[in-house]
Formats: C-alpha cells, structure tokens, sequence
C-alpha cells in the first residue's frame, strides 16, 4: 500500500523545485543520446554486415593443401543435397602495371603501379575465378553493375563494363573486352597490331578493378593493356625452393564495386584459367590441374537454416575428397571468413553502448545529487511527517516517488525525441547541409546517399526502462536517508 | 475519575554523546485522563519536550512503558508507532511545523492521508476536504484556506497548525510551547481557541509551557526539574 501522503507530498515538490526540472533535463539528454546514437552505430552495422555479406561466398572451402584440383572437391561438395552451386577461387598476389612503350601515349603520370593498398606498395590481391560459376555463387554481374551508380553519384560517366554479358561463354571466361576495344587500346599504347580492326580478335584476359583505384588511375579506359607482375617461390628436386616470376599481359576490363571497402580497395578479379596458366598449370597442358586455393559454395535456402552443420558436413566430404594425410581444410561461412574485421566492428559498438551507459549514470547521478538536496532541505518536514504518522517507509517513499517521476518523464521525453531525431535525421542532414554546407554525418566520408539509421525495439525498451531503473536505484539512498532520520532532531532544529 | 488515555511509568531516557551516557529523564511517572487539561512546567533543559516526544512515541524511552488506553505501546515496531501516533495523538509545536510548498487546506488534509491508501484517499477525498475545511473554519481561517503558510501571519499558521493536529480525531493533543513564538495578543487568542476546542471535544491536552500563567489555567500543573517530575 502506498499512504497517500507520499504521492500527494511528491508531487507538491517535484511542481514547486525547478531544479527537478534539471534533473529530468538530465535523463531526457541521455536517453535521446543513447537512442539516436546507437540507431545511427546500429545502422551502420548493419549497412556494413549487408556489404560484407554481399561481397562474400555463402561458404567458402579453404585452407586447401597446395596444387589442390578443383573438379574432385566440385563432385564432393555438389553430391550434398544443400549445396545449390560451387565456384573455383585462386588467391594470389601481384602488381599491375600499365603498358609503356616509347611510342605508345603514356598513361597518367602518377606512377607506374595502380596502389592497391594504403601503403602503396602496388601490389595487389589477386582473385582468380570462373565467372560463369562465380555468377551463381555471388552477386558477380551486381558488382559489374553496380560500379555505374557509385561513380555516378561522384559525377563520373561511365557504363558498366559488358564483358559479362557477352554471349560467347569462351570469351566470357577470359573476361574479353570486344575485338575493337582491345584493337584501340594497342594503337593507343604503341603496340603491335596485326591486321585491320574488323579482323582483330581479343586475346587478352580481361581483370576488373575494384572502383576505389579510379581515383588513382583516371586515364583508365577500357581495353587498355596492363601486366601483372607476379613472383611465387617453386620447390625444385634436391635443392632449395626457387623464386620465379611470372608475367601476364591483361586488358582492363572495367570496375566492380561491392559496397565492401577492402575488398574494393585490394582486389582484382581475373580468370582464373589466365592464373593458372601463369601459374604452369595451362588448360592445353595434360598434367596441369584446375588449381585452386578456395571453393565458393552456395546453398539452397531451405538449407541456411543450421549453417554450422552443414558446414561441418560439407567439411567431411571435401576432406575424404583430398589426398589421404592431407591437413585438414575447413569451411567457413560469411562471419567466420571476416571474423576479425566484424568483431572489431561488433567491439566498437559494444564500447559505443558502455559511453552511453556512463552517459546514462552520469544522468542518475544528478538525480541522486538533486535528491539528496532535498531530502537535506526537507528535514523539518520530514519531521512533521514523523509526527503526523507517517511511516519512514512512506516518508521514504516521498522521495524515491521524486526520483521515479523525474526519471520517467525524463526517459519518455528522451525516447520520443530519440526516435523523431533518428526518424529525420536526414532531413535535418540534408536541411543543414542546404542551408549552412555542414553536414553532421558526411555521407561523402561513408559513401552514403543517407545516413543509415536503424531503431532497434530491443535496445529502445532496454535504454527507457534501464533509465527509469536506473534513477530509481540511485533514488533508493536519499529515500533511506529520509526514512531513518530522527524526527526528533528534526523537529528540535530550528 | 476518568481512566488515563495516556500514560507514562517510570520512564527514564538517555542520550549517548560519544562514550558518555546523558539522562534526561529519570524515572518520569504521569498519567493524563480523558478531558483534563495539564501544564508540563519547568525550566529549558529540565525534560519537557523529550517527555512530550516520548508520550507521543515520536521517540522511545530507554526504560519504563508508555500506555495509551492502557495498552503498552512503546516497544511496538516503529510502523505500528507511527499508526498509533496518527489516530490517537495530535501534535502542536512552537514553530508550527507546515509543510511550505502546501495551501493551509493541504496542510490541513495531509494530516488525513498518513495512514490511508491513495486509493481509499481518492475515494473519500470530498468528505475528507469538507473536513478540513470546517476545521479552518472553526480555527477562523475560512479567507485563508489558499494561502502557503508564507503568506500567513504567526498566529495563522498557528491555527493551521492546530486545525491539522485535530484532522484524524485524536484523543489526545501534545502541544509544546505552541505560543513560545508568538506575540502576547496573537498568543492569547491561540490559547483560547486551544482550551476551547479542548473543552468541547473532551480532548487529553498536555501543553508544554514556560509561562506560570498559562499553566494556571490547566486542571493540573506538573513540574519537571533536571528530569525528574517535583510536584
């Protein structure tokens, strides 16, 4: 039961004392920060859990023994009833350079290496595929696609590349670009051509760039000739592994963009049937094998629903399916193969939430410090209150019923601009941005068109219940402190 | 002679200060019946108020029984103290003792509201207000009901203050020096309307008073004297 003298007393003195008002300033400041905050974070997240997942195979089969074939592991894992397509995959690195001879028309002055990397140091991760296959296990012609919108959106003009819409699938392998395009570019870099333009056929494989490296390539135009440096150490018989190189002339092919920053940003994609030739391991030749160091695996979605085991199935059969005494391979799904970046990504937004509980205590802390005022100022009344009857349990409610009112005006004021303030986050985005340049979140800086926001249910429940229990906790003590004192000394105080 | 509604035997009470042990009263013995009318006089310092608390279970004694309608209830928990304190006792202090962010009304009702719930308040709020309303009235207050006790004089606030002592029913009023803060004209006006109301409810009324005269207007005079009760 509650006497009614609390709630009567309470209320009198949260309407007559402004400095509630603080106190309930308080809370609404740090529930609106935790709500608009996290929403935003969570939005990002999630747009970058999207990018990640779209520029990453279902499954992936990897740590393969070195010269693994492809076609062994492709029976294996298509004999199971979830997997829906597979695709080869060779990783290997190189640098790219474009072609100079003395009479071509040297290609832009930045350099001779197209940086992959923050360091500069021109080398690139390359990624060999069939893109026949790779077009069923991931959004590959979405990628192609794609890279139009993005370098729109930064006022560049340029059409996807159609190297995967070509109907030959010979040449659609080899990612050719038309015979044409192939026979300009020659002219234009000073090299040889043999025969007229209508007669000349592309012989060139085709890589495609990831869209970030227009920035250091602009003169970039498709079909031009660019040659891939690469070194990769052979055991020999009896002796010390040598270093060998390797070099392979290849057409740009066009951009790809993904939405996922690194994998943009360091990859080139190539056919892997050009790798492997690079590699020594030519199609023409009988004892090459189809090389590869990665198998992308799509499910069926009526199998997505236990990932874990059938990836541990699946890892069964491509292990009986290799030479027996063969390290073990595993299969990884989207998560587990960008383990570290999204549990950097998951840790900052754990920190994020901590700030904004500490946000929240400093909140409760005010709460408590304008109680315990009170309840100093009131201890005459709490005197009275003694004498009138009222129970110190009562009378100690006078004051936790304070802390509760302020907290759950404080939380529901918050919640409801949080959630307008998320709501139309980018329409004040935008409207500021139109009236004074400045933007609060540069979308520039995230390549955003909008400012991702997201609300989560689950976190606004927990942040406007968690304050209300949260003031309530720190209300508890100044209430005490009013329940246990003397109302003798109180009323004796004059 | 009536039977004593309230009832104090062999009280002693002790504060401690540090590692000494202060008595303040030392073995009191007094009983006050149904109607009469008794002064506590004394000297500052010689037990009164600590008495008067005692009697009113605002505070516990450190030996001997305090008894209303006979009925030990010192040693009762202090929930069940307060309950008591509330039906069968009204207080009135030197310094009237209102709460300031409240109307003279409100003060009145609160005293209404310390043992009943919000709901059952809720429910008898009109006969509870038309309550509190006669009383100011009968303390002369009926212009003053809106005023906050700043906007009162001493006396009024006085009046509040007894009006809000006599809310609950109670059989027995404490007062302790309730003129000590008062002009000699307002005073003698509170204490007419005290002995007054006194007369016609048949209320147990101790006043607590320095002042000679006064105490010769009560039934019966008790003196107090380093803690210990001398005539």
């Amino acid at each position: 039961m509650i006497a009614a003298f609390s709630p009567f007393v309470a209320l009198r003195y949260l309407l007559t004392r402004r400095i509630n008002l603080l106190a309930m300033l308080g809370v609404t400041f740090a529930v609106w920060a935790s709500i608009l905050v996290d929403s935003v974070f969570t939005g990002f997240v999630g747009e970058i859990r999207r990018d990640v997942s779209r520029a990453t195979p279902e499954l992936i089969l990897t740590d393969l023994p070195l010269d693994t074939g492809y076609e062994p592991l492709r029976s294996a894992l298509e004999a199971d009833d979830a997997v829906a397509a597979t695709a080869p995959r060779l990783r290997h690195h190189g640098l790219l350079q474009p072609v100079r001879t003395p009479g071509g028309r040297a290609p832009g002055a930045e350099g001779a290496e197209l940086h992959f990397d923050h360091m500069q140091s021109g080398f690139a991760l390359l990624l060999g595929i069939d893109p026949l296959r790779e077009a069923a296990v991931t959004p590959l012609h979405e990628w192609v696609a794609r890279s139009e919108t993005v370098l729109a959106a930064r006022h560049v003009a340029l059409p996807a590349s159609a190297v995967l819409d070509e109907p030959d699938p010979l040449r659609r392998a080899q990612l050719l670009v038309p015979d044409d395009v192939e026979w300009l570019a020659r002219r234009r870099a000073g090299l040889r051509v043999d025969g007229a333009r209508a007669e000349h056929r592309s012989t060139w494989p085709g890589v495609l760039l990831g869209w970030r490296r227009l920035a250091y390539a602009p003169w970039l135009r498709e079909g031009d000739p660019l040659d891939l440096l690469s070194a990769a150490s052979v055991p020999t018989t009896g002796g010390a592994p040598q270093l060998r190189t390797h070099r392979l002339r290849l057409a740009f092919a066009g951009w790809f963009a993904t939405s996922y920053r690194a994998f943009d940003e360091t990859t080139a994609l190539l056919p892997i049937e050009a790798l492997r030739t690079m590699l020594g391991h030519d199609l023409a030749d009988p004892d090459s094998i189809d090389l590869v160091t990665d198998v992308a695996i799509r499910l069926h979605p009526a199998a997505r629903g236990d990932l874990g085991a059938v990836a541990r199935r699946l890892q069964a059969a491509a292990q009986r399916a290799l030479p027996p005494g063969s390290p073990p391979c595993i299969v990884l799904d989207w998560q587990q193969q960008n383990t570290v970046f999204l549990g950097a990504v998951a840790t900052e937004q754990a920190m994020m939430q901590f700030v904004l509980f500490v946000v929240m205590l400093v909140a409760a802390f005010v709460i408590y410090a304008v109680l315990h005022m009170m309840v100093v100022q009131k201890w005459k009344d709490i005197g009275i209150l003694a004498a009138l009857g009222g129970t110190p349990r009562a009378i100690g409610a006078v004051f936790l019923l304070c802390g509760v009112v302020v907290a759950t005006l404080g939380s529901a004021l918050g919640t409801a601009f949080g959630v307008l303030s998320a709501l139309h986050l980018n329409d004040a985005n935008e409207w500021l941005f139109a009236r004074t340049g400045l933007e609060l979140f540069p979308r520039a800086l995230f390549d955003l068109q909008r400012v991702p926001v997201r609300l989560e249910p689950a976190w606004l429940s927990t942040v406007a219940l968690g304050a209300v229990l949260l003031a309530l906790l720190t209300a508890l003590l100044p209430a005490r402190k009013a329940a246990r004192m003397n109302p003798v000394q109180a009323l004796a105080h004059e | 002679m009536n039977p004593p509604v309230l009832e104090a035997l062999a009280v002693t009470k002790s504060y401690r200060l540090g590692r000494r042990e202060i008595p303040v009263l030392r073995g009191v013995d007094l009983a006050i019946a149904q109607g009469e009318r008794v002064a506590l006089l004394g000297a500052s310092g010689a037990g009164k108020s600590t008495l008067l608390h005692v009697l009113g279970l605002l505070d516990a004694p450190t030996s001997g029984s305090v008894r209303f309608d006979g009925r030990p209830v010192h040693a009762l928990p202090v929930a069940e103290r307060a309950r008591l304190r509330h039906r069968h006792t009204g207080f009135v202090f030197q310094f009237y003792h209102l709460i300031p962010e409240l109307t003279a009304l409100q003060n009145v009702l609160l005293a209404g509201m310390m043992a009943t719930s919000t709901l059952a308040w809720w429910r008898g709020r009109r006969a509870a207000r038309a309550a509190a309303e006669a009383l100011l009235v009968q303390v002369g207050l009926q212009d003053r009901l809106h005023h906050r006790p700043a906007e009162l004089s001493g006396g009024e606030r006085q009046r509040v203050a007894i009006a809000r002592a006599l809310l609950a029913d109670p059989k027995v009023v404490l007062a302790d020096e309730p003129t000590g803060n008062l002009d000699s004209a307002t005073a003698a006006g509170v204490v007419e309307l005290m002995f007054s109301i006194q007369q016609q409810r048949r209320l147990a009324f101790l006043l607590v008073t320095h002042n000679e005269e006064l105490a010769r207007r009560c039934d019966r005079i008790v003196r107090m004297q380093d803690g210990v009760v001398v005539g």
